[in-house]
């Protein structure tokens, strides 16, 4: 097992989460244009109930670390788990923040949302370990076939990979379906969809939920590979690299969007790891996000719809057809 | 307990003092550019750090304050007039500007914590013996910053009720195409508006750090949450609701806090918005849809 071959399986296992977060987000923000700023909690979230429900009853205050509800639940169910925290936390979030109300208040709110829950998760030990973080979650999937994850990372990429599939399969399927037309209606004129008769409120509530879910899913994923979580690790930045992905590769477009996956997640926050390091250490994190944010500013300048937009032209030529004037037959 | 409860009152008005020096400024710029600016944390933190620079150099407190605030103007100006006019010109919607100032904001805080290599900063100045006054226990500078909260209300109130230049800026909040119309030099006063609230958001931030006594990249990102509820909980535009919603959270925020639940003060405070959202939603958020950017 060479150091190249644990780095590539490694970087597949990252491109399988964060493509699960673009999609989610997509179907969100790019299909029901609800601006989901507080995305990260929703992974955050998922992370956790899956970590405590790994990790085993807590040891309570005085110990290594401490967490509400440990349990040993045996394999695939920590991933269930974690996608039912996902949705839970989106339907009590999505309960009082998608009410009608201007788009930028909702966004706001959103973003408030993912400030304080990071501010109480690092503030209430009790709950998952303060600031510190919860570690040492073991590898499910591994004990089943008695292997160690730093020696194996191909199994767990194939895993993940397999489940990001299956979800990018699910959710363009129901992005095309007659739900996935009535959330696009939605997106374009609410006012209009809603006066024909689609309930906007409960429309927003499912996609929140839908995406919620695959958000919780995604951060059981991430949290049973690297076996740690802690407050530093879902930032309201973090958010923001999902959503400089989705707006570089194609709002809308889910192709776009694993271009968008692999070019900002992957290469752009990878690549500098075979830079020369400048600076103290540290440094070049923060020019990585200073880089994120140009990206994102440059993105919304020049290519506001992203480098494969939306596929507008079907319905247009659609209708072109119905309009034509059918041919008069002579001679009849 | 009583006297807990009072004590944690006198440092919920020191708090509101501070948000409200802040909130004013954000309402002001909000009401009449309608840009939800994001990047009025970072602003903030800005400013702080210009402060935190003046007392690194030895100079006095009150030139780090005023500097504090004039680092404030200068970031929003720069900010306003050529950022955000650009994305403007290519026609950005009101929605994708807010988006524009997120980025700002990402770029802005990730400077400073690459300048400020990622440390927290001790920034004690003014600092002088409490006073005790029953159960309440309150630092000079805790006086200081409700007495300058005050005389910012006043003035900017002033200001705006009584100049030509507040009456203008009114008028353009209300209907900047009809204001264009009538004469009003629409440009000054949008620059006028982002002056004044730069420089309310940057002295904010050094009255916050003066408070807090300790200033790193996320101060002013992490205050941001309770100057948004603030203002959007006081009605855009509105200046004593401002003020007076900043009361309200800071207390709120304080109390909480005194009662030995510091992780969830802030909860607390935005609890409040909440609620009265999901009670009254057209009271907070009766803005229409329609509004125009005005920079």
């Amino acid at each position: 097992m060479s150091a190249w071959s644990f780095y590539i399986g490694t970087l597949l296992i990252y491109f399988a989460v964060d493509a699960l977060s673009a999609i989610s987000l997509n179907l969100q923000f790019g299909y029901a244009g609800v601006v989901n700023f507080g995305y990260i909690v929703f992974q955050a979230a998922g992370a956790y109930a899956a970590a405590v429900v790994v990790l085993g009853k807590s040891a309570g205050p005085g110990s290594f670390q401490q967490y509400v509800f440990g349990a040993h639940l045996p394999f695939p169910l920590d991933l269930v788990v974690a996608t039912l925290a996902g949705a839970l936390l989106s339907l009590a979030v999505g309960l009082f923040s998608l009410r009608r109300m201007r788009r930028d208040y909702q966004a706001a709110m959103l973003l408030i949302v993912s400030l304080i829950a990071l501010q109480v998760v690092s503030a209430d030990v009790p709950l998952f370990n303060g600031a510190n973080g919860l570690t040492g979650v073991g590898w499910p999937l591994g004990q089943i076939f008695g292997l160690s994850a730093p020696a194996s990372p191909w199994v767990y990429a194939a895993w993940a990979v397999g489940i990001a599939i299956v979800v990018y399969v699910g959710v363009v399927w129901l992005s095309r379906s007659p739900w996935g037309r009535s959330l696009r209606a939605m997106r374009d004129h609410e006012d209009a969809a809603s006066a024909m008769g689609l309930n906007i409120t409960a429309l927003r509530l499912q996609v929140f939920v839908i995406g919620g879910a695959i958000a919780g899913l995604s951060g059981g994923l991430l949290v049973e590979y690297i076996g740690a979580w802690s407050p530093g690790a879902w930032g309201y930045a973090e958010t923001f690299v999902v959503f400089t992905a989705i707006f570089v590769g194609g709002v809308g477009n889910y192709k776009g969007v694993l271009l968008g996956t692999l070019l900002v997640p992957i290469i752009f926050l990878e690549l500098p790891r075979f830079l020369p390091s400048i600076g103290y250490p540290g440094l070049t994190d923060s020019l990585q996000w200073v880089a994120i944010g140009l990206a994102w500013m440059l993105c919304l300048l020049f290519r506001p719809r992203g480098i494969i937009p939306e596929r507008r032209a079907r319905a247009k030529r659609l209708a072109a057809t119905m309009l034509e004037p059918s041919p008069i037959k002579e001679g009849a | 307990m009583s006297g807990q409860l009072i004590a944690s009152i006198a440092d919920g008005v020191v708090l509101a003092a501070i948000l409200a020096v802040a909130a004013m400024g954000f309402t002001l710029q909000f009401s009449l550019t309608n840009v939800l600016n994001l990047s009025f944390g970072s602003v903030m933190t800005v400013g702080a750090f210009v402060a935190y620079l003046i007392a690194v150099v030895h100079l006095t407190p009150w030139l780090g304050i005023a500097l504090g605030g004039v680092a404030g103007a200068v970031t929003t100006v720069v900010l306003g007039r050529g950022v955000l006019r650009l994305y403007a010109r290519r026609r950005t919607q009101l929605f994708e500007m807010m988006m524009v100032t997120l980025g700002l904001s990402l770029i802005i805080d990730y400077t400073v914590q690459a300048i400020s290599h990622n440390n927290i900063y001790g920034y004690s100045v003014l600092q002088g013996s409490a006073l005790s006054m029953g159960p309440i226990r309150v630092t000079p500078v805790q006086v200081g910053i409700v007495i300058l909260a005050l005389v910012v209300l006043l003035a900017t109130w002033g200001s705006l009720k009584f100049t030509r230049m507040g009456k203008a800026l009114r008028a353009t909040a209300v209907e900047p195409g009809l204001a264009r119309a009538c004469g009003i030099p629409t440009g000054r006063v949008v620059l006028v508006t982002w002056v004044a609230s730069g420089f309310l958001c940057g002295l904010a931030g050094v009255v916050f750090v003066i408070s807090t006594q300790s200033v790193d990249y996320t101060t002013g990102e992490g205050f941001l949450p309770l100057v948004i509820a603030a203002a959007i909980l006081g009605g855009v535009g509105n200046l004593w609701g401002a003020v007076g919603a900043s009361l309200v959270m800071g207390i709120v925020t304080e109390v909480v806090a005194g009662l030995g639940q510091g992780g969830y003060s802030t909860v607390a405070g935005f609890a409040i918005l909440v609620v009265v959202l999901l009670l009254r939603p057209g009271a907070v958020f009766g803005g229409s849809e329609d509004r125009q950017l005005v920079l």
